[in-house]
């Protein structure tokens, strides 16, 4: 099975006939999602996960690389007739009710009026609209929107389904519902990729990310792969002599404002990217008997280590 | 079916926006206003008279004999009373109705491809020239709908009335239709280019007025100096000629031979040309 999104080389350089000034926004970019997953793309604003998105549909054209869906490359129309998509900041004609626009919008996107009937009650349902199906758009709330714009984005039944911050402006109870639908999408073997600025979220939903960082490609893995990357570990022990802390500066740091329990003993944060450094960095510490009351793993939270990636590429 | 989506979507729109109503009201006036105000007064199949809201308004061509000094009028026949009434129609539709139709619809393409509302139509699968397409046809459908409305029920009116069916003023429905859809190019390019609502307005009508200047033409062209002459008669034959073009609505309605489709076709092939441009750009712009 081709992988759900393909991108090679991806480029995009935003010009201007009026303006001398060009926008790299995207450089070289190569990722690759397969059927199933729950990616994350992540980056600061300005990255190029909007462009990345809207080349994957067709809405920008690259300027360089390849991009394709299923195996389909992406500025054929029949690509697109697989995904689901959710923009940010999207616009429903405001004369229409959620179930008319629907309606229309599944028109579109090529659902027979069979399955558009079978499938909008449940869906409205599933994001909690049943009651205000024929209430006008323009009455609805930023949340509403939210909501009813995921309601469009499943209702051709996607395999892949593209959501740019799919919880903008939504409330924290209507949030974790939004992710438990990304949940039980995932189980039904849905793919999704998922742009969002919540990295709490993406970290809680997603099987991998990617981090795009000034139009490049700067980290890509599995959650656990990338927060475990550079692990700390918490370390309880007698006190550590000043020359032996200035030696390993660099590995072992004495932790500020969390004096032990008890006096004898001090906190430290050791960093070791392999089991085989840790226990050098233990070993060396034992030999010049410094006693170890405890060794705690501190695994990097995706905010923390999204953070790190982006000061370190800026 | 996702073509018919678009055309849905569009009508959708202009009937939210109240744009159909109003035309429709509009049209409704006019021959409403032909079935209750006008009486025409037919005396063995010949004119005998014309009211206009109880008004005596029965036309005809004054004489003076010259040798006894009497004025005698002769009536207008009962065919050219509907020709003229069917012209005065075709004539209010071709510049009342597509300076109203044209503001009306000037705000759509812009609406459709505004941030946010755009991404979502691309992102579904259809071509982006089956969008703007779909849009088009939308459009057109809707002005065609409303043409037949007004003409259809005019000529209604005036059959019963008189009893003459005078089925040529169709053809000046065609030519309203078309040049409408002429001065839409306008319209779509700048919509597709800029997203201006009234940028796109300005540009149209201003070819409107320009087209004005152009019906002077005999007149006009030899009192210019040769450089200029060449500009003019340039721009003469590149922009539509949408003033000239009401000559050939009113002999059209009228059932005479037209003298020169000139104007007509020139400003066809001006429209090909725009929607050939807006296509393409459509077809190239990120969104």
């Amino acid at each position: 099975m081709p992988p759900a999104v393909q991108v090679q080389q991806l480029s995009k350089r935003y010009s201007s006939a009026f303006s001398k000034q060009a926008v790299q926004a995207l450089d070289g970019v190569d990722l690759q999602v397969e059927p199933g997953e729950i990616f994350g793309l992540l980056g600061p604003n300005g990255a190029g996960k909007t462009t990345l998105v809207k080349i994957l549909l067709s809405i920008v054209q690259a300027t360089g690389g390849r991009a394709a869906l299923f195996g389909v490359p992406v500025d054929k129309p029949h690509a697109r007739k697989r995904i689901g998509y959710l923009p940010e900041n999207h616009q429903f004609p405001d004369f229409f009710t959620a179930e008319q626009m629907l309606d229309v919008y599944g028109r579109m996107a090529g659902v027979s009026a069979e399955d558009r009937k079978r499938r909008i009650p449940p869906l409205l349902e599933t994001v909690r609209m049943t009651q205000w199906r024929e209430t006008k758009i323009k009455k609805f709330s930023k949340g509403m929107m939210q909501r009813l714009g995921l309601a469009q984005a499943l209702l051709n039944d996607a395999d892949l389904i593209l959501l740019d911050e799919p919880t903008d402006g939504v409330d924290p109870v209507g949030r974790r519902e939004i992710r438990d639908v990304l949940v039980d999408l995932r189980d039904t073997g849905k793919t999704i990729f998922l742009n969002s600025h919540l990295l709490s979220e993406v970290e809680q939903v997603c099987t991998r990310v990617a981090i795009l960082n000034q139009g490049r490609l700067a980290r890509e893995g599995s959650i656990a792969e990338l927060t475990a990357a550079d692990l700390y570990y918490e370390v309880l022990s007698t006190p550590i002599p000043e020359t032996l802390l200035a030696t390993l500066s660099d590995k072992i740091q004495p932790r500020n404002g969390t004096p032990a329990q008890e006096t004898v003993l001090r906190r430290y944060q050791l960093k070791a990217n392999d089991r085989q450094t840790l226990n050098a960095l233990l070993d060396r510490l034992r030999s010049e008997n410094i006693l170890l009351e405890s060794v705690h793993p501190v695994r990097q939270s995706l905010e923390d280590y999204f953070i790190d990636v982006v000061t370190e590429s800026v | 079916m996702q073509l018919a989506a678009i055309v849905l979507l569009t009508f959708r729109e202009l009937w939210a926006k109240k744009i159909v109503i109003g035309l429709l009201i509009i049209s409704t006036l006019i021959w409403v206003m032909l079935t209750f105000a006008l009486n025409l007064d037919i005396v063995e199949g010949s004119l005998a008279g014309v009211r206009l809201f109880g008004q005596d308004a029965t036309p005809g061509e004054t004489q003076v004999n010259e040798d006894t000094g009497e004025v005698t009028r002769e009536l207008f026949s009962l065919e050219r009373i509907v020709i003229e009434i069917e012209r005065f129609v075709a004539a209010v539709a071709y510049w009342a109705g597509i300076l109203l139709a044209l503001f009306a619809t000037a705000t759509l393409l812009p609406s459709l491809l505004a941030k946010g509302r755009v991404d979502l139509l691309l992102s579904k699968p259809i071509s982006r020239a089956g969008l703007l397409g779909g849009h088009l046809f939308g459009v057109l459908l809707t002005m065609v709908a409303l043409a037949l409305y007004l003409f259809g029920m005019v000529w209604l009116v005036m059959s019963l009335k008189t009893g003459i069916w005078a089925f040529h003023f169709f053809w000046g429905m065609l030519v309203v239709v078309a040049m409408f859809f002429v001065m839409y190019s306008v319209v779509t390019l700048i919509g597709v280019t800029t997203r201006s609502a009234p940028l796109a307005l300005i540009v149209t009508y201003g070819l409107i007025i320009a087209s004005l200047i152009f019906t002077g033409k005999d007149q006009l062209v030899p009192q210019i100096n040769p450089p200029w002459r060449q500009v003019f008669l340039g721009f003469y034959h590149v922009l539509p000629n949408f003033g000239e073009v009401t000559m050939v609505v009113l002999k059209l309605t009228g059932n005479e031979a037209v003298t020169s489709w000139y104007p007509f076709f020139s400003s066809i092939l001006f429209g090909a040309v725009l929607f050939a441009a807006a296509f393409f750009f459509f077809n190239r712009r990120d969104f």
